[in-house]
């Protein structure tokens, strides 16, 4: 089982599952429209071994995460949300959808600088609760109630990205670093501006760390989209 | 030159505009009434008041309604624009197209009407149009970046991919400084260009103008894939060895990033001294990543021999061990290899006596924990083998029953285990109890939406269209407009759609199944209709990248075999509909059957009864076109569906013309299916269109020179040219002489068709097509085909659907009534528990 980025030629085999599987279902746009707002945060679970058919099959998809960045978050901060997550059951057991939401929820912290996660889960299912609180430590918000057309209550449940982010941070470094040692030394010129920009990405990010650790969330959020504009 | 008006009036125009803006529509019509009231003849009110009844779902009305605006004003933009916007609603794009552009020609300066037309060019993908007006709108604001994308866009469509990459340097030139990293529109924009770069061929610049954005690039993963490409592709193997291992480390369940490793690492797995680095390779990665599944899974594509035997037998306790369930989907397909079927067999039979003798699985560390997991196990071992021969490589369906019921004994209440158990019976042929017992399955876990799915599929299977529907409805929006299946149709549940088409054709009530054939075109319509906003929103969005995805994917939508299995079949239709016109009548089983008086008769009456059912038809859609629309209990708004059982597409005068729009999408986009060429044949032969039917022969014959329905059409085509109905053009003649060979112009047709026969001794569905032929070239050879076909059923190999089609072939033959008997009683003897052949 792949997983990887959604496509856009994934789309009606992820509709076909989630119709399969979910009463909450979209039509072909919706899925689009996730498709060309957050094409970075939606993947897919594929089932590679099957032998084809013909030279048109499409990917067969038995799992995805749908998801979203926040258009006009209310609390003003940037964060991500799962729109739709499920799994055939004939392959569950396997760990699917957890990769899914790992693969999605760093790339809402690395491509679109979110700051925690937020789904919404029915509280009979207890499945995905246990998913999504003991696997991969999201905590209850609140309670919203009747959320769902057949008029069950669900969890507001939600997952703060710093640690995912910091840990990102030390990736990029690493490989940046690892990069530049490998790669082709230049000139002098050359080599000294790379060490000054080298510093200077340091010296910002030391302060961003601090200015968030110090001040909380919300005071980094305002900082940077001060330093953006 | 719009008609002027006075101040008050043109006060209540602007405002007019503004409440059509913001939907406010009562509010614009009682404006337009106002000023209409004063200068009846305005045409540019009349326009807006007809956009505004277009939006009100009268577009008859608003139709007439601009005609007149632009009689009263032909030189109005206005006019014009509006009256291509109603075209545009109605997605007659060409004559769209043709108004924006006579709007323009009066009023060149109106971004309003540029952005309209660019957007449709884009859509109808009329590039070089789509070229010259998105560098209109860039000349006109050039300070906006997606401006100069969007031109960018345009010639990267059109395929000039220099002129793309300039349009974007150009912009970029003009940045004086960098933006700032968090601009993800400028990341993508970067990203972007280098897509462009390496499409054109040039990777050694692709890979500089990476290396100077990568640590910029927001997009991760999408930066370091290509970076990894480009190093492959470029030989570069001890950088590519480090990014893959980078993006592993990313995400270790792609195979693409260990065929990129291997690669880098020049490691070949047909080269059997690679075959030990590449174990260990995997060996690394797998004890490096305890949940990995990717690195186990993939050395048993690799393996052979005793190799293969030990990784398997791992592979497999620690999924069984693990109890999960899809431990046979995820190994079926090395089946492929009949050797290493034998040993995951022998493996896993292995496991069920172990437990048997001693409680355990062999080997003392495994034995704790097969005792610990003894139970579940134990039930993972039985699954798999139940998977294991119900599935068509190594299929026994005694022993899988054999297991399943076993099983059932343990866990009766078990989801997975019946439903198993109905696809066993499926595979059986007993669909009714295929049904029955995937009924039974679902109402152990009544609010699991896949049992449910699973079970409506099989009441469809076995033609019971309405039991399923009201399985599919204790999950659909039932207060949507239509009810559940007005839900599934909004919700675009292909799968649904087809199954229920399919049992509707099976049951001979041809109009619904037309009628659900044509909605799945109609989905693709929509499907295709979608992209037309993103043609601004992903400039706007910036997500170029996945922009250009999405128009590539849009230009082949229709290869998808949803859309293949509802034109073969729908063409299907209409050509027995061309060949048959009594068809549409719909007692035409019954007819078959009398003699020719009573036939009189009785098609008289239907015809009186058909009358009268289409009067009533026009009553309630009289009745219907006064309220024109439906309310649903949601309060949403559709459409009235004027002919909800198909009766209308049954009726059709030209049923060829209809089928040929199934046809075209099909060849274009999926000519590797034979079965559309064999269908593309049938419809262009019966519109002596020899040339054309032609080319599907010779395509077909590409892919398969000796598929059964290829051996039938080349002998009828042979026939159709020998004594053509029209004389054929002396250039078609030429052409035929020249590209079509097989039989030949002077074959013995019948030696011909015998030759096949013999070749083709032991396969039913090329004896059907021989026997076919030999009824085709003479009629009196029946009885013999008769005979023959029967004994098709005796052949070692033959399946149910092939006896199925056997039976086909005698309606097809007309077959006297016991023929089909004899033959019905056969199959049956040999598939007992088959539905289709028991009477």
């Amino acid at each position: 089982m792949d997983i990887r980025v959604l496509r856009p030629s994934d789309i009606p085999h992820v509709q076909l599952a989630n119709i399969t599987n979910l009463p909450e279902n979209y039509f072909c746009k919706y899925y689009l429209y996730h498709a060309m707002s957050w094409p970075q945060l939606s993947y897919v679970a594929v089932d590679v071994s099957r032998p084809p058919k013909t030279p048109y099959d499409p990917p067969k998809i038995v799992g995805y995460v749908l998801a979203k960045m926040e258009e006009d978050p209310s609390d003003g901060v940037q964060h991500g949300h799962i729109t739709s997550l499920s799994v055939m059951r004939t392959h569950r057991r396997l760990g699917l959808a957890e990769k899914l939401m790992r693969q999605s929820q760093r790339a809402m912290a690395e491509t679109f600088n979110a700051h925690y996660v937020s789904l919404h889960v029915r509280m009979s299912n207890l499945a995905a609760l246990h998913l999504y609180r003991e696997t991969l430590g999201f905590t209850v918000e609140k309670v919203e109630s009747k959320y769902y057309a057949d008029g069950e209550d669900a969890y507001s449940m939600r997952i703060e990205l710093a640690d995912l982010k910091e840990q990102l941070l030390d990736e990029q470094e690493a490989y940046e670093d690892e990069g530049e040692a490998v790669g082709d030394e230049g000139t002098e010129e050359e080599r000294k501006e790379r060490e000054e920009k080298r510093e200077k990405r340091k010296a910002e990010r030391k302060m961003r760390v601090r200015v968030g650790r110090n001040k909380g969330v919300m005071d980094l959020v305002e900082k940077n989209e001060v330093a953006a504009a | 030159m719009p008609q002027p008006l006075p101040a008050k009036e043109a006060t209540l125009f602007r405002s007019l505009v503004k409440y059509y803006e913001g939907k406010l529509y009562k509010k614009g019509l009682k404006a337009a009434e106002q000023i209409l009231k004063k200068h009846p003849n305005h045409g540019d009110t009349e326009a807006m008041k007809a956009l505004i009844l277009n939006s009100l779902n009268q577009g008859d009305e608003a139709f007439a309604l601009c005609k007149e605006a632009l009689r009263h004003d032909m030189k109005s933009h206005v006019c014009w624009h509006v009256y291509g916007l109603l075209w545009r609603s109605v997605k007659n794009y060409p004559e769209a197209i043709k108004s924006y552009k006579m709007a323009l020609r009066l009023e060149p300066t109106s971004l309003s009407i540029l952005r309209d037309l660019a957007l449709l060019q884009c859509q109808v993908r009329d590039y070089e149009g789509y070229i010259e007006s998105r560098r209109k709108m860039m000349q006109d604001r050039p300070q906006l970046r997606q401006n100069w994308t969007a031109l960018a866009v345009a010639y990267h469509l059109a395929g000039n991919l220099a002129e793309a990459e300039n349009v974007l340097n150009t912009y970029e030139e003009t940045l004086k400084q960098p933006p700032p990293k968090s601009d993800l529109e400028h990341s993508e924009a970067t990203l972007y260009k280098n897509t462009i770069i390496a499409e054109s061929g040039d990777l050694v610049r692709a890979l500089e103008h990476l290396d100077g954005i990568i640590n910029n690039s927001l997009d991760r993963s999408a930066a370091l894939e290509l970076k990894g490409q480009y190093l492959l592709q470029l030989g570069r193997n001890d950088q590519a060895t480090a990014l893959y291992r980078v993006l592993l480390d990313r995400n270790s369940e792609y195979r693409a990033y260990f065929d990129g490793l291997e690669k880098a690492l020049g490691l070949d797995r047909s080269n059997t001294a690679d075959i030990e680095k590449l174990t260990k390779l995997y060996q690394a990665h797998a004890s490096n990543n305890k949940r990995n599944d990717a690195s186990r899974r993939i050395p048993l594509d690799f393996l052979t021999g005793e190799a293969f035997k030990t990784a398997a037998d791992d592979y497999l306790r620690r999924m069984l061990n693990k109890g999960v369930p899809s431990t046979f989907p995820n190994i079926k397909s090395l089946y492929q290899d009949p050797e290493k079927k034998a040993v995951i067999e022998e493996l896993v039979l292995g496991y069920v006596s172990d437990k048997q003798t001693n409680g355990s699985a062999e080997g003392e560390s495994n034995s704790q924990v097969a005792l610990l997991n003894s139970d579940r196990f134990e039930q993972s071992v039985l699954y798999f083998l139940a998977q294991h021969y119900n599935y068509v490589q190594s299929r026994d369906l005694a022993k899988a029953m054999d297991y399943i019921d076993r099983l059932l004994e343990m866990d009766p209440k078990s989801v997975d285990y019946n439903q198993t158990k109905a696809r066993i019976l499926k595979h059986a042929g007993d669909i009714q109890k295929a049904s029955e017992t995937m009924n039974h399955a679902r109402e152990l876990d009544v609010r699991d939406r896949y049992i449910n799915t699973k079970c409506a599929k099989y009441q469809l299977r076995n033609n019971e269209n309405e039991n399923a529907l009201e399985t599919m409805s204790k999950f659909t929006r039932n207060e949507a407009v239509g009810g559940p299946l007005g839900d599934l149709h909004d919700m675009q549940c292909m799968w649904y759609l087809l199954e229920d088409g399919e049992a509707f054709l099976r049951q001979q009530k041809y109009g619904l199944a037309l009628k659900r054939f044509t909605t799945i075109a109609d989905i693709f319509e929509i499907w295709y209709e979608d992209q037309f906003d993103f043609h601004s929103f992903s400039l706007r969005k910036g997500q170029i990248r996945a922009y250009i995805d999405m128009v590539r994917w849009e230009d082949h939508l229709r290869d998808h075999p949803f859309y293949t299995r509802a034109a073969t079949q729908a063409i299907d239709l209409y050509l027995q509909l061309a060949d048959n016109p009594q068809l549409s009548s719909a007692d035409q089983t019954g007819l078959d059957k009398l003699d020719p008086t009573e036939r009189k008769k009785a098609e008289k009456k239907a015809k009186k009864e058909r009358e009268k059912a289409e009067k009533a038809e026009a009553d309630r859609k009289a009745a219907a076109a006064a309220k024109a629309t439906a309310k649903g209990d949601d309060g949403e708004t559709k459409k009235e569906d004027p002919d909800p059982n198909g009766e209308q597409l049954l009726q059709t005068k030209e049923p060829l013309e209809v089928a040929l729009k199934f046809l075209r999408p099909m060849l274009e986009l999926s000519p590797l299916i034979i079965e559309a060429q064999n269908a593309g044949f049938e419809v262009y032969i019966r519109r002596n269109k020899h040339l054309l039917a032609l080319k599907c022969l010779l395509s077909a014959r590409d892919i398969d020179p000796e598929n059964p329905k290829l051996h039938e059409q080349s002998v009828r085509f042979r026939q159709a040219v020998t004594k053509p109905s029209e004389p054929l053009s002396s250039q078609a003649s030429q052409v035929i002489q020249e590209s079509f060979t097989a039989p030949s112009a002077d074959a013995d047709l019948e030696a011909y068709n015998n030759d096949f026969l013999k070749k083709h001794a032991q396969s039913a569905s090329h004896l059907q097509s021989g026997y076919n032929v030999r009824y085709i070239l003479d009629n009196s050879s029946k009885a013999q085909n008769e005979e023959d076909l029967q004994k098709t059923l005796d052949l070692s190999d033959i399946t149910i659907q092939e006896a199925q089609a056997g039976l086909a072939l005698l309606d097809q033959w007309k077959s006297e009534q016991k023929a089909k008997d004899d033959y019905r009683a056969k199959a049956a003897g040999r598939w007992s528990q088959a539905t289709v052949f028991k009477n």
